[in-house]
């Protein structure tokens, strides 16, 4: 017991030095503060900016592995002199080649299909309807990217529910 | 009037009695932004320099703002500024005012009526040039800002100082002219210098220490300085703190000088004793109102 008294006194007794190194202090606030702000100085990169990569890279990434999209995170970190994008993601399950194959398969479809349409409306001298027409296919496939981006946990079960969002 | 056009001959005409020219180093003091202390700094480190024996001439390219003159104290003597030389109303020579005390420190003044557009970066650049061959440095005063006075007073220098405090605005316009300085091929090397260091606002974990200053902007350092409430006293009197022996910001731009002409000083111990005495000690004088 005796023990216990000493070292409660002793913690009592550092703790009161130590006061002000455990609350976050002007010192450090200005640190992290200055350090947000350089690295936006130094590359241009808006927060906007920063959502967006951290959005694209989601849609490439998820091709290849399934992940948690909430807990990736996309930073960037000073390494000494040089400066560094940190992506850090968490894997919840590796695809299989399969799904991956199918995947890629689709993306090439869909790609050709936008060089088809953009060849017909090469070789279609009504230019009004064939711009009207890349338009909407324009639109429909970044709604289909969307889509994508919400079912790709797991793909055969949310096909259903994918439906009757586009439903609504 | 007062005047010093004629430089002493000791100064301009060694490399006659040598029989060879000199080539002095060009060093830019800048920071980006204002009131940090690059005119203070540049005044002290060319005066500390002058002092042990090198010869030295500021340039001051802050037009329509100039003050390097007062804190040298020599506002009284310019007869002739850069804007002259440039439209060739004198020589350059005839425009370096010769300091007080010591015949090895000249300033070439800004011009007090004048804007930024009226020195090119072309004719600063010829101006080092020239003043490199007489001198062992050349110190340039630059003036705030990240414009074309910036562009200027860099356009004849290799060397740079970049001047901040451990303040965020300070330091965060330091970044930006380090970035600036980064993409100059001119300028070989680029040093730190920080300024208005306050060793108990540090410990009390209430500013940024020297050592965050360094990690954030990752540049080499060449100078500590402590704040110093010496700095007004000396700048009322036209006198560079660097003459004070007793001050410690003077001993602190000494060694800097030091360090500028290669020599390797250990930088100066600003914190106090980190034991736990010390904290003790520091407890009961902040009861009593007396802590220093």
């Amino acid at each position: 017991m005796n023990d216990n008294i000493f070292t409660n006194l002793y913690n009592k007794v550092l703790g009161f030095f130590r006061q002000t190194d455990k609350e976050e202090n002007a010192k450090d606030i200005a640190c992290n503060r200055l350090r947000v702000v350089l690295m936006q100085d130094r590359t241009n990169l808006t927060p906007e900016l920063m959502e967006r990569m951290r959005k694209e890279l989601i849609e490439l990434l998820s091709k290849y592995v399934e992940m948690d999209k909430e807990a990736l995170e996309l930073n960037l970190e000073q390494d000494g002199d040089q400066m560094a994008l940190m992506l850090s993601i968490p894997v919840l399950r590796a695809r299989n080649e399969e799904e991956i194959e199918a995947e890629l398969a689709a993306e090439d479809a869909e790609k050709e299909e936008v060089l088809e349409a953009a060849e017909d409306s090469d070789d279609e001298p009504d230019e009004n309807q064939t711009e009207a027409e890349t338009e909407n296919e324009d639109t429909d496939e970044s709604e289909d990217n969307k889509a994508v981006d919400i079912k790709v946990p797991d793909k055969e079960e949310t096909s259903s529910q994918e439906e009757e969002k586009t439903k609504k | 009037m007062q005047t010093c056009i004629k430089p002493e001959p000791s100064v301009l005409d060694e490399k006659d009695k040598k029989g060879e020219t000199m080539s002095g180093r060009v060093i830019v003091i800048t920071s980006g932004k204002g009131g940090v202390g690059k005119t203070t700094t540049n005044a002290n480190i060319g005066t500390a320099l002058a002092k042990a024996g090198k010869k030295v001439v500021m340039i001051d390219t802050d037009l329509g703002l100039r003050n390097l003159d007062l804190l040298l104290g020599l506002e009284n003597r310019i007869v002739y500024t850069i804007v002259d030389v440039v439209e060739e109303r004198c020589k350059l020579k005839q425009a370096l005012v010769k300091d007080k005390k010591n015949p090895n420190l000249c300033l070439l003044a800004a011009a007090q009526t004048r804007d930024k557009t009226a020195v090119t970066e072309e004719q600063l650049k010829n101006i080092c040039e020239e003043l490199k061959k007489d001198f062992d440095f050349i110190l340039v005063d630059c003036p705030a800002g990240i414009e074309q006075g910036f562009q200027n007073a860099v356009a004849g220098a290799s060397e740079a100082i970049v001047v901040t405090t451990p303040e965020m605005s300070a330091v965060r316009d330091a970044d930006r002219i380090i970035g600036l300085l980064e993409a100059k091929e001119e300028i070989k090397s680029y040093k730190l210098l920080i300024n208005r260091v306050r060793p108990n606002l540090i410990k009390s974990n209430d500013m940024m220490s020297v050592e965050d200053v360094v990690e954030i902007l990752s540049a080499p350092l060449i100078g500590i300085i402590p704040e110093d409430t010496g700095i007004i006293t000396s700048t009322n009197k036209g006198e560079p703190i660097v003459n004070d022996e007793k001050s410690l910001a003077g001993k602190a731009y000494k060694n800097v000088a030091k360090r500028i002409m290669g020599e390797d000083v250990p930088f100066l111990n600003l914190e106090e004793d980190t034991g736990v005495m010390a904290k003790v000690k520091k407890f009961f004088s902040g009861l009593i109102g007396k802590e220093k």
